[in-house]
Formats: C-alpha cells, structure tokens, sequence
C-alpha cells in the first residue's frame, strides 16, 4: 500500500468520521459512494476540502471528483497525477 | 390550548432518563458542583458538568450517528427516552418536533470557525458548517426517528422553552399534529468558559446556592430535556396537563402567579437573578429552585417541567439541597418531601426582566390519577 492511500484512508475514517472502522479495513477498489463505503454527497465536498488541505491538491470540478473519487485506487492515482505533474 | 405531559426524557450531569432526575431529587444529590469536572482550555479555574451520551450507540447503528456531534446526540437521547417513556406510541407524520436551544452547537460552531482560521474558507469543513447551525439537532431528531411531521428550532436564550411549548400548544389546538416531541438542548464549549470567566471570575466550586442574591455560584452545565405532548382531548394517561405557557416583559405585562401554586424558580447561581425572584414573588408563596441538581444553562427551564411532571405524578415537593437552602431570605423553600396535590408553575425571570412561564396542573378524570 502507498504512503498516499494510507493517508487517504486515514482521512476517511477521522474526518469523516468512521468510528466502527480501521483504514487498514478499506478495501483499495471499494466504491466510496452508494453501495460500497455508502459516502454522500456532504462527505464528497468534505473529502474535497480535506485533499486540498492534506496534499494541496484541488478537485475543481464535478466531472474531476466523479472520476477520482470512484475507488482509493483511483484518488490515489489523481493525486498522484497531480503532485507529479 | 391544553396539552397532556405524556413522556419526559432528560439527560443532563445526573444521568440519563427521568428515574435518574427522581433518583437524584429523592436523594437530594449529587448536585452539579460535586460533578463538575475542570475544563482544561480555560485559564484561571473553570468547570463544567459533562453528559454521557453514550446510551445512543444502544439505539442506533454507529454509522447512523457518525455525523452527529454531542449538541446532536444529547437532544437525540433525550428525545428518544421521552418517547420510549410515554410507551413508545408509533411515530408519523402527524408528529410535531420542536427543539430549543439558547446557545446552539457552541462546540461545532467553534470548531467550523477554527477550521476557517486555520485552513481558509476554501478548507472551511463542509461537515462541521452544517452540524453547526441552530436547527441541527431537529433535522437529525426526525430524519433518525422517522418523524415525519412539521419541523421548527426556536431560540430565545433563558425564554426558548417557553417559546417552543408557545408554539406547540397553538399546533396542537390547531390540529395541525396530533403529537409533539418538544424540548430543549444547550452545551458546554470551552469558549463559554472563557466567557463566565470573564464575567464572572474564578469559580471555586463552592454548592450553587440559587436564592443566594450575594453569591455568585452558577456552575456551567449541559443537557437535554424533551417532552412528548397530546391535545387534552386524547386524555391520554400522563403526568399532568400544562394549563398555559406564557411569556412576556415584567414592566408591560407582568406575570399573575396561578393561586396556590408551588412556584419552580429558574435561579440558577446568579445572584443578580436571584435578587430578580425575590422581588417578583412573594415570599409567602410555596417555591423551589432545583438548578444545584442540573446546573446553569439556557434551557433549564426543561429540567424545571420535568420536575413538575414529576411533582404532579408523585403528589409530592421535592427537597431541594440543606445547603441551598441555608441562610436564604425566603422562608417557605421544602426543606423535606412534603406532600402537594396543587398546580405546578415554573417561572423563569431573564436578566432583561423577560419572563417565561408554565403552569402544569394534574389530571383530572383519568385512570392514573
């Protein structure tokens, strides 16, 4: 596991709040929204603000979160994306 | 505009339910001094009496209540204990909530202004903004129980209580529910010690003496007081009927005190409230002030009609705390559990010479009384 999920996690279960749950127990492809994690649409703009705060990268725009916010493969690989580019 | 008292839920320093409030008035303690804890953000020596939310997690699933901050929680428990103790009767849309708060969420509001400070308002917390507005504690009231019925927060500082049971005895005459969840919730946060430390010095924790008018002893308290109300026509067996709420400005339209009734004082430590009720109310009129048993906070006031109910349901004045009562200059305070079949009226005087008043009488024509 990359330093970036583990703190992508980490930022899951404290900042949003997931008291019932380690971050090492997240899976890597779980959907974070519907029927996976069960995140919402206030989690979403929390997990905006709290990228932004932790690694300085922004989500601008809607189709940006859609996609990056599908699996923590798939935010790690943004960030990723966006701390290299 | 009548409405049966039919369910009682507290939770405050004591405890948590209204068997724990009975508990603690029968035994005349532990009183909220012997509670507090010190709070360890402020400077100088303040305290606090802390509540234990902890009987939620029992009745909701913990990711049901993870967005849900201790204002939330409290007013959740005590809303949720006051329907289990009227017998659990079925949730609906004809059920009203109405919540009062004098404060708000003080510690999530708190938090979302640090998060301001700290990151700018572009990482402001989306979370911690909407747990931080008054009517939070409501919406998460009927989205977590399934009430489906109209919805309302109301917030006057000392007088909110008695502007929510304004208001639900007008949606019950109107018909518009058959049911309301009404009460109140306020918090403790470290920004409210600060503020009694600067108005008020240092607290040493002496016994809160609230008849007191030369000693300043409030003790900084939380909690939640939540009542479930019927229209008087449902006769409905339960603790009592409140007869009239009303508020209003002492100088316009001063209070006319219900004949023979025991008077429930809102004092609670300020001296300069205290100084307040000794002009008001004769001092030949049968009266307590129970705030040594839940402390200083805006929505006191539901902990007073909790004890009401309770004094109708027992038939009997609860004692208040032998050291509360010492040396006061109102001679008819019980000293000892005495018998009382009369109405109830808790009276709130604010520092702004406002008023809030409720009177609750017993039953009449029902199995249970």
């Amino acid at each position: 596991m990359t330093d970036i999920k583990t703190r992508i996690k980490t930022i899951i279960v404290e900042e949003l709040n997931f008291e019932d749950l380690k971050p090492e127990e997240i899976p890597d492809d779980i959907p974070l929204f519907g029927d996976g994690l069960g995140l919402d649409s206030l989690d979403a703009v929390e997990l905006v603000v709290q990228i932004q705060k932790h690694f300085g990268v922004k989500i601008q725009n809607m189709d940006e979160g859609r996609a990056a916010f599908r699996s923590i493969n798939a935010l790690e690989a943004f960030i990723s994306e966006r701390l290299n580019g | 505009m009548k409405a049966i008292l039919k369910g009682i839920g507290v939770v405050g320093g004591f405890g948590t339910g209204i068997q724990t409030l009975e508990k603690v008035l029968l035994n005349r303690g532990p009183t909220v001094e012997s509670l507090a804890v010190p709070d360890p953000q402020t400077l100088g020596g303040q305290f606090f009496v802390p509540v234990d939310t902890r009987q939620i997690q029992d009745r909701f699933p913990s990711r049901a209540l993870r967005r849900i901050d201790h204002f939330s929680r409290m007013a959740l428990l005590a809303a949720v204990l006051a329907l289990e103790d009227a017998g659990k009767p079925e949730v609906n849309d004809r059920m009203g909530v109405i919540v009062a708060t004098g404060y708000g969420a003080t510690r999530t509001t708190f938090a979302f202004l640090d998060s301001v400070l700290e990151g700018g308002d572009s990482c402001a917390s989306p979370t911690l903004f909407s747990g931080s507005v008054h009517n939070t504690a409501a919406a998460q009231i009927s989205m977590l129980m399934g009430i489906c019925g109209p919805n309302l927060t109301v917030s006057r500082f000392d007088l909110s209580i008695s502007e929510a049971l304004v208001v639900a005895l007008i949606w019950l005459a109107e018909g518009r529910v058959t049911s309301v969840l009404v009460g109140g919730v306020d918090e403790w946060c470290p920004v409210l010690s600060h503020c009694y430390h600067r108005f008020f010095g240092k607290n040493d924790l002496s016994p809160m003496r609230p008849l007191d008018p030369d000693r300043q002893s409030a003790v900084v308290a939380e909690g939640a007081a939540f009542f479930l109300l019927l229209p008087e026509e449902d006769r409905a067996d339960g603790y009592g009927v409140i007869e009239s709420v009303t508020t209003g400005c002492l100088r316009d339209d001063a209070p006319v005190l219900p004949e023979d009734a025991l008077i429930l004082l809102g004092a609670d430590g300020h001296p300069v409230s205290a100084r307040r009720y000794a002009r008001f109310v004769p001092k030949n009129r049968k009266m307590a002030a129970y705030a040594p048993y839940y402390g200083s906070l805006p929505i006191g006031m539901g902990f007073d009609m909790a004890i009401a109910g309770l004094t109708l349901r027992r038939k009997r004045i609860f004692p208040m705390p032998e050291i509360a009562v010492k040396d006061v200059p109102i001679d008819t305070v019980p000293t000892d559990s005495v018998a009382w079949t009369g109405k109830v009226c808790c009276l709130k005087i604010t520092p702004f010479d406002t008023y809030g008043m409720i009177t609750l009488a017993t039953q009449t024509g029902n199995p249970g009384n």
